[in-house]
């Protein structure tokens, strides 16, 4: 599903040039759900976002459902990124001035469906996760976890093949971490969703298919 | 500690450019609209050439009939004889200057055509004014009582009916085919002055139109009446008052009115009174209105820029408030960095000003008209900024106070 | 799309109420601005129906002339001749002190049946006072001698009085009635208007007549028309002319003269107020465009993940320019609702076509102001590289 070939990432400023990631390989099936770790400052996020279309490798290839990504246009990539992924943050990132269901809306406001349509979408989505009784409210009215729980509607309302999770249960205590994995590997095992996420916490990379982990912009294990 | 304020507020502002010059611009063009209407305002109030006793001056300027039941009203300038016959009588009035409104005539020289505006007046209107003589001297009683065909002209009359010679007196000027002896020649009038402005100044004994014995209230004079001294105003108005109780009422009418004013109700009685009311309430009323009015969108804007500015620094205002600075103290700050923004818009305003009234007074809009930024007028515009760097930073400080540490903490 | 935006700032209504209010007072002040506008080019654009430029006016003080009727009509006779005779005189008429561009206003009432009409101006005029100003009839004719006897009062109409009265109807030979609607007036012709206000002002109602006889020795104004070579060797001359013969004050005013002064009276005050307009709009446009380059800045969250999930770098821009002309939507419904009394109203008399294209001009102005401020910052936005604003926390 998701070839990472060759990939470096270097940062430069005026006086600074830091290498953030150095040569990766990396192949990920589809279907897969793939854990990556490391310390801070390793690459780790760098490397989501860069397999998110996010940022562009200083040097490499990378091929998405067996298409060259690299020469991609803003607009095509902004396409791919709207039909084939999912995000999900560790801070949630929803905006405190819609409703719910207007937050779960917004990946199908980037393509042309009808009102009605969304809005069906966008409840069965919520439904998936629980919270179809938090329709109407805002996410400052929220616990952290429902406000997760949200991010991953929203994340899964288009029907992504990929979701790329960033730190899911950084912001959330044990129990309601174990909940949003439960219902991540539910995506992956009913779905067939391929997941690519970045954690610290070794208990809940465990529980997933395959562990990668990182060192200092290079691929350890 | 304001030494500290003060510091700190000019980081701030060089800190963010672009937000201080839009405010700073935004300050400075609305202040500098101020000051020169300010300006404006003071030169129409102020003493000022050749009017300087206006403390202890009363103006007549107006005769008013009125019938009540039917509605109307006949108002006009006073006659000669209303104020020989009536207002002289009074003893508390030490002089009084009587002068006509001027009247425009024509004069051909040299193949030009000039309007002379010419003014009658009494004797002691040279002793009430002081009008500056380049030349030549005023005419007194004794040609008065002559009728001696002599006129007083402005410095502008000379140079445009005589050209450059260097001295006019005993020369002769005419005007509605009428001959005059030039006896003084004095410095232009502002235009500000309109009932005092003149381009010729000839003896009242001359005006055919006064004819003696006609007992007419109606006519076309004007008078200022000098008491002895500042204290001795209110002296002169109760008498005057008490005269026009015994003043006949014309046929078809029941109340006569005229009135006996300081200088500002004499001025807002013609705009917006008549004999009953001074118009001053309305014509306050009406300044304040404007100018709060105006004040508006400058006022919005400034306030909109400035919780902009608050809020994009509200993590600077967490980790004070964080480390113990109390609401109080940092409303304080910023209501001092926004007086301090007010207060250098006004200083850059103040140029400005100066360069406006420098442009009108070259392009002398209004006829020898010249606004000076003297000290009343930069005193009251140091309160417009005060003033206004109040009412921008009250609300903006006051949302500042009330941000929550931690989410302000958060936000960045 | 758009009900999504919407959606968004009405959840926002209170963080976006300053800028609401800018836009709002922004929008009254551009509406004033433009009524005036409007109202002067209106009147601007219609025919000046008279021609001015060599007729000078000629006014004096009468008191030293004889009160005696018959005297004074036989003096005025005279002079009339003697006026006329002059080489460089073309026409002469006399007219009451309100002629066009005086500073003068007489005006009186008419009625016809239960209907008033009021503020008509009352010209007196002489015989060939049509002459002096080249004013065309567009029905019936001008007064001739014989008008001044017979039962009812004859006078001539100006186009916006008989429309006022008779609509589309023709007016000759029709009956008014005076302000005590006593005495009845016979319309013998109806001219085109005249704009003696100035340029910028309406014509109004006007109506002309003849001063009988006994009226003559009050006359303090003689209107001529001279000719193209007549100059200030001339004006002298006939200044001393005149001097002797009314042995009062006289004064000669070219009608070219007065027009201007007419016109800056209201041309100067216009200037000052658009200047002033112009750079209050300045300042505004500046504060609206520092605001939404820091909302576009506290937004970067936001915009990060938009663009994450699918947004293009142009969708970003386009949003949030739609979102100010959305708010900018918002104020103008409101300005409008108070715009809109105005020719609602029929405020100070003024035509209703003046107001609502004012209304529409200023809606444009607005809008236009907005899209301009928010473009830039809507182009910086665009410019947010997702990544980096999605880790910024």
């Amino acid at each position: 599903m998701i070839q990472l070939q060759s990939i470096e990432k270097v940062y430069r400023t005026d006086t600074v040039e830091t290498l953030a990631i150095n040569g990766i390989n990396l192949d990920i099936a589809k279907g897969e759900f793939l854990s990556i770790m490391g310390p801070s400052g390793c690459g780790k996020s760098t490397l989501l976002n860069i397999m998110g279309l996010l940022d562009e490798p200083s040097k490499g290839l990378i091929k998405i459902d067996d298409q060259d990504i690299s020469r991609f246009s803003d607009q095509q990539l902004a396409r791919f990124r709207n039909e084939k992924l999912g995000f999900i943050f560790q801070s949630y990132h929803l905006i405190n001035d819609l409703q719910v269901l207007d937050n779960v809306e917004l990946p199908l406001l980037y393509r042309s469906s009808s009102a009605k349509e969304r809005k069906a979408l966008a409840t069965a989505a919520l439904e998936k996760v629980g919270l179809s009784n938090r329709l109407k409210h805002f996410p400052t009215q929220l616990s952290g976890g429902q406000r997760q729980r949200v991010a991953i509607a929203r994340a899964i309302v288009g029907n992504p093949q990929i979701i790329l999770a960033d730190e899911p249960t950084g912001n959330l205590d044990s129990a309601m971490g174990n909940e949003i994995m439960d219902i991540l590997l539910g995506l992956n095992k009913n779905e067939g969703t391929t997941i690519v996420m970045v954690t610290h916490d070794e208990s809940m990379a465990h529980r997933t298919h395959r562990l990668v982990r990182l060192f200092d912009g290079s691929q350890v294990q | 500690m304001l030494k500290n304020y003060f510091k700190i507020a000019i980081a701030v502002l060089k800190r963010r450019k672009f937000f201080t010059f839009i405010s700073l611009f935004g300050i400075s063009f609305t202040l500098t609209i101020l000051m020169v209407a300010t300006a404006f305002i003071d030169k129409l109030l102020s003493p000022d050439y050749p009017d300087y006793k206006r403390d202890r001056s009363l103006y007549v300027a107006t005769m008013e009939y009125k019938n009540t039941k039917q509605g109307w009203l006949n108002r006009s300038d006073a006659s000669y004889y209303f104020f020989d016959h009536y207002v002289s009588t009074l003893k508390s009035i030490d002089k009084m200057a009587i002068s006509s409104y001027a009247t425009a005539s024509n004069a051909y020289v040299n193949n030009k055509k000039l309007v002379i505006e010419y003014k009658y007046t009494n004797a002691d209107f040279w002793n009430v004014l002081e009008y500056k003589f380049l030349e030549g001297k005023p005419f007194g009683k004794q040609e008065i009582n002559n009728a001696e065909q002599v006129a007083v002209i402005s410095e502008e009359t000379k140079k445009a009916y005589f050209g450059d010679e260097k001295s006019v007196v005993g020369k002769y000027i005419s005007a509605d085919n009428i001959s005059y002896r030039v006896i003084g020649v004095v410095a232009n009038v502002s235009k500000t002055l309109y009932n005092l402005k003149g381009d010729m100044y000839i003896p009242l004994s001359l005006d055919k139109g006064n004819r003696p014995g006609n007992p007419e209230l109606m006519g076309s004079y004007n008078a200022i009446l000098l008491a002895k001294s500042k204290a001795d105003v209110p002296k002169v108005l109760k008498e005057y008052n008490q005269m026009m109780k015994k003043v006949p009422i014309p046929k078809d009418f029941d109340k006569v009115y005229s009135n006996a004013d300081p200088f500002f109700e004499s001025m807002t009685r013609r705009i917006a009174g008549e004999g009953s009311t001074d118009g001053k309430g309305i014509v306050i009323t009406m300044i304040t209105g404007f100018t709060l009015l105006f004040l508006l969108l400058p006022t919005i804007n400034l306030v909109n820029i400035n919780i902009t500015r608050i809020l994009e620094r509200s993590s600077e205002i967490g980790v004070r408030k964080a480390f113990g600075a109390s609401s109080k103290t940092l409303v304080y700050q910023f209501i001092v960095e926004n007086l301090i923004l007010t207060l250098l818009g006004g200083i850059i305003g103040v140029f400005f000003s100066l360069l406006a009234i420098y442009l009108i007074n070259s392009a002398n809009l209004i006829s020898n008209m010249r606004l000076t930024l003297n000290f009343t007028v930069l005193f009251y515009s140091f309160i417009l900024c005060v003033f206004f760097g109040l009412i921008s930073g009250v609300y903006p400080a006051w949302r500042m106070s009330k941000l929550n540490i931690v989410k302000a903490l958060k936000a960045q | 799309m758009f009900k999504h935006l919407f959606k968004l700032i009405w959840n926002k209504k209170k963080q976006n109420f300053l800028f609401l209010t800018e836009i709002l007072v922004s929008f009254l002040v551009i509406f004033a601005v433009f009524s005036f506008l409007t109202f002067y080019f209106q009147n601007y654009s219609k025919p000046l129906g008279f021609e001015y430029k060599k007729v000078w006016a000629i006014t004096y003080d009468n008191r030293m002339l004889t009160k005696n009727t018959d005297s004074a009509s036989t003096f005025y006779e005279n002079l009339h001749k003697s006026l006329k005779s002059m080489p460089k005189i073309e026409e002469v008429s006399y007219s009451s002190s309100n002629f066009p561009y005086s500073n003068s206003n007489m005006s009186t009432v008419v009625k016809q049946g239960d209907k008033k009409f009021d503020y008509v101006n009352n010209y007196d005029v002489g015989a060939d006072y049509n002459k002096v100003w080249n004013i065309s009839l567009l029905e019936g004719r001008w007064f001739l001698p014989e008008d001044k006897i017979g039962k009812n009062k004859k006078i001539i109409i100006n186009e916006t009085l008989k429309t006022l009265i008779f609509g589309k109807e023709k007016a000759v030979g029709k009956l008014v009635g005076d302000h005590e609607n006593k005495e009845k007036m016979q319309v013998i012709g109806v001219v085109q208007d005249v704009k003696a206000n100035g340029d910028f002002w309406p014509a109004g109602s006007a109506m002309f007549v003849q001063p009988d006889t006994a009226q003559i020795k009050y006359t303090s104004t003689i209107l001529i028309k001279v000719s193209a070579d007549a100059d200030a060797t001339f004006e002298s001359e006939l200044y001393k002319f005149m001097a002797n013969t009314m042995k009062g004050s006289v004064e000669i005013k070219h009608l070219e003269e007065m027009r201007d002064s007419k016109n800056e009276v209201t041309i100067i005050p216009m200037v000052i107020f658009i200047t002033i307009a112009s750079f209050l709009i300045i300042n505004v446009a500046l504060g609206l465009f520092g605001v939404l380059w820091y909302n576009i800045n506290k937004r970067k969250g936001e915009i990060g993940l938009r663009r994450a999930i699918g947004a293009s770098a142009n969708a970003v821009s386009y949003q949030l320019v739609m979102e100010s002309m959305i708010l900018a939507t918002m104020s103008l419904i409101v300005g409008c609702f108070f715009a809109v009394q105005f020719p609602l109203l029929s405020v100070f008399n003024i035509p209703a076509s003046v107001y609502i294209i004012a209304i529409l001009l200023s809606i444009l102005f607005i809008y236009l102001l907005v899209f301009a401020c928010s473009l830039y910052p809507g182009k910086q936005a665009a410019r947010i590289h997702p990544a980096i604003a999605l880790h910024e926390e």
